[in-house]
């Protein structure tokens, strides 16, 4: 029950300072009572009244009304500013000096001071206003501090993993000290408010008031890996986000995606928009929520992903990107149904991310802490009537069967196919879409065998393939003249498959290289290493963006950026992207000589299919007067 | 961590081949090396790098690509919300769009 004189607490002595003047007035009634009064010299025992009063005057009603406390100098270990006995309230006498030395600007920097010695009697009462009433003991509290309630059985994890842009890591020892911690911060702090807001609520709620607080800089910043231009620093703001789906990834066979993975979806409007129905379409604008292990070596480890040996990271991506890398790519397909939140439920999720994306440090861990655990506790923590519902469970498709049962996610949605597939609650998996793509295309140059241009000398008449698998394995010049001759809805059919096998290459280029890589004796260790320690650095790199907090080392200030540090990570963020750039370069200068020519050539000749089809496509449409897009 | 601008033609095919040059799973829990060089070429992980001009780099329009195709294909038949948000998109940005179907506005938007 200590307060220490070191660390991040020089920050609040600052900020103590600067509103300083509003410690002057004094308290009407005395909770504070000096014992040992007689011993100090008049100097002291006046100067200790006042700051008692200073200290008195920052306390809320409640905590004014409670039974008097003692309050002592006393011989206390160095580094320890005060502590709560049972009935006593102990300040190391060796800060007396403090009190008495003129408040001069440079007592900032000089050590002790009395902005240290009023932080320190607040940290102290908060301890015994925590022990009558239980903070440290309610669930909620404990839900937005961080000591996390488990998923596989009842409880809460023993260690809070809230570790970045901490105001004062003491705060971390104990839920008893991070209450105190955060209320001395949330009576002294004019800032608490901004940087810390859903415990400020809490706070203010608990007591029925709230202490004067400055302005704050809006919406909630997070760093935007997405945006390709403007600023790297981009806003979430509550007043946009119209729904929040539940977004889950159908499994696959994989070992690693055999359950699917959880997600949630920011449906948020684009700006002017009115929220509403329409945003539903706005798709450029949504923002997925997606948890994953960070691995940060250049191979994934299976025993390192179940015993915690990853980071759990919090990635806020464009929901097209998430899109296109589910159905396109990994061919699974995506469900997004909406939960039923109140508008002030959905600001409370959101600052409930901007706390997970400046300050959580967590492990993930195979089944005890995976994507639909970290989701059911941002839920949880997130959402108060959420945290009543009983919502835990260790597998994404658990998890949206209790949102269902709960009646908080609404599947009808899904009903309807065409309607789902319409309007965003469904993204089919490309896969099934092949064969049918390939039959249309079929039927078109069954119907009109001679196509509609000349075919060509040696090019067979018969379209060459029955299956989605059979077309694909045809060599790209093969393809090329069925490309040159269909009509528009073959074309577009032979458009979406070239796109495909687009894809398809790159993963059998992938995969080629990922062997070679592997067998050290195909290529020159020094370049391997080479190789290794580029992709590293831009390991290292990606990792940032979903622990900025590490751009800010060094930056005063906790919780939420403010204007002064938004500005920071902003310009930092932009010297990082041109390191980044700079490493995507070297990477292609090493990797460049390793490729598999036939590989390299097989791609180019996709590419150039798509271009010509492309562009065949573009002159039937000029030819037939049809729209074309400027 | 951080996309860079629109890469060229050539840088963008060698990284499409690096993708993912040490993940042995690309399962989506997991963000890999693939994840670190993926990000490099932008969301059109197979798409065709973009000439300049007005809605050949458009991202709404880039992104309905496979649904415009399956409409146009399907005659009609398969409408994804990506088209939908596309069609919108084009039709708030360009008057003359407002007159032109459905059908011819997929058709245009498949080959922007």
């Amino acid at each position: 029950m200590g307060s220490r004189i070191a660390g991040a607490r020089a920050v609040l002595v600052l900020a103590v300072l600067l509103a300083g003047a509003l410690a002057a007035c004094p308290a009407a009634a005395s909770l504070l009572r000096l014992d040992g009064a007689q011993q100090l010299d008049p100097a002291t025992r006046t100067a200790t009244r006042e700051l008692l009063d200073a200290a008195e005057s920052r306390l809320p009603p409640a905590m004014r009304a409670g039974p008097p406390v003692a309050v002592r100098w006393s011989r206390l270990p160095a580094g320890v500013a005060g502590r709560a006995t049972r009935n006593t309230l102990l300040l190391n006498q060796d800060l007396r000096e403090a009190l008495l030395a003129p408040q001069a600007a440079s007592d900032r920097s000089s050590g002790p001071s009395r902005g240290l010695l009023l932080a320190t009697l607040v940290h102290e009462l908060a301890h015994f206003h925590d022990r009558r009433h239980g903070l440290s003991r309610d669930p909620r509290l404990l839900d937005l501090a961080g000591w996390q309630e488990r998923a596989r059985k009842p409880g809460r994890e023993r260690d809070n993993p809230f570790t970045d842009r901490s105001p004062d890591r003491y705060e971390l020892a104990s839920p008893a000290e991070f209450v105190a911690v955060n209320l001395e911060h949330y009576l002294l702090d004019p800032q608490y408010a901004c940087r810390r807001p859903a415990l400020h609520g809490y706070f203010s709620e608990h007591f029925g008031w709230a202490p004067v607080s400055s302005g704050c800089a809006p919406g909630i910043p997070y760093l935007d890996v997405a945006d390709e231009g403007r600023d790297l620093l981009a806003l979430l703001e509550p007043e946009r986000v119209y729904e929040v789906d539940y977004l889950l990834a159908e499994g696959n066979h994989e070992l690693m995606s055999r359950w699917g993975h959880s997600m949630l979806r920011l449906v948020i409007c684009a700006p002017g928009r009115e929220p509403g129905p329409e945003c539903r379409l706005d798709l450029q604008h949504h923002r997925v929520l997606s948890f994953r292990a960070f691995v940060d070596d250049v191979q994934l480890s299976s025993w390192a992903g179940l015993t915690g040996g990853y980071p759990s990271r919090l990635f806020v991506l464009p929901l097209e990107q998430v899109v296109e890398e589910y159905t396109a790519v990994q061919l699974r397909g995506l469900r997004s149904i909406p939960l039923d939140l109140q508008a002030a439920e959905i600001a409370m999720l959101l600052e409930r991310v901007g706390r997970l994306h400046w300050s959580y440090d967590g492990r993930y861990r195979f089944i005890g802490n995976n994507c639909a655990v970290e989701t059911f506790k941002l839920l949880h923590d997130g959402v108060p009537r959420l945290a009543g519902e009983r919502l835990a469970a260790i597998t994404p498709t658990g998890l949206l069967s209790k949102l269902e049962d709960r009646g908080l996610a609404d599947a009808g949605v899904l009903e309807d196919r065409a309607q789902a597939l319409r309007h965003g609650y469904r993204f089919d998996s490309l896969e099934p879409r092949f064969q049918q793509m390939l039959e249309v295309a079929r039927r078109e140059f069954d119907a009109a065998p001679s196509g509609a241009g000349s075919r060509g000398v040696g090019v067979p008449s018969v379209f060459p393939a029955g299956t989605a698998a059979e077309w694909f394995a045809l060599d790209p010049a093969e393809r090329r003249p069925w490309l040159e001759q269909g009509t528009p809805r073959a074309g577009a059919a032979l458009l979406l498959l070239e796109h495909a096998a687009r894809r398809r290459q790159v993963a059998a280029s992938r995969d080629w290289l990922k062997r070679r890589y592997l067998r050290a004796d195909a290529v020159d260790p020094a370049v391997l290493e080479a190789v290794a320690l580029t992709l590293q650095g831009l390991l290292q790199g990606s990792g940032l963006a979903t622990r900025p907090a590490l751009l800010l080392q060094g930056q005063p200030g906790y919780g939420v950026p403010q204007a002064a540090e938004r500005q920071a990570v902003a310009e930092r963020a932009a010297i990082h992207r041109e390191r980044m750039d700079a490493l995507m370069a070297e990477l292609e200068e090493q990797v460049s000589p390793l490729l598999d020519p036939s590989l390299a050539d097989g791609l180019a000749a996709i590419d150039a299919n798509i271009t010509a089809l492309g562009e065949r496509l573009r002159a039937q449409q000029r030819a037939e007067g049809a729209f074309v897009l400027p | 961590m951080i996309r860079p601008r629109p890469v060229s033609r050539t840088r963008f095919t060698v990284f499409a081949v690096l993708f993912a040059l040490a993940a042995p799973v690309a399962a989506s829990s997991f963000y890999t090396t693939s994840d670190a060089l993926s990000g490099s070429v932008g969301g059109t992980s197979d798409g065709i790098s973009a000439t300049s001009g007005s809605f050949s780099d458009d991202k709404v329009v880039l992104a309905a690509r496979d649904d415009a195709a399956s409409f146009v294909a399907s005659g009609g038949e398969l409408r994804g919300a990506r088209l939908e948000a596309a069609l919108r998109h084009v039709r708030e940005q360009l008057p003359a769009a407002r007159e032109a179907s459905d059908m011819e506005l997929a058709r245009a938007i498949l080959t922007p």
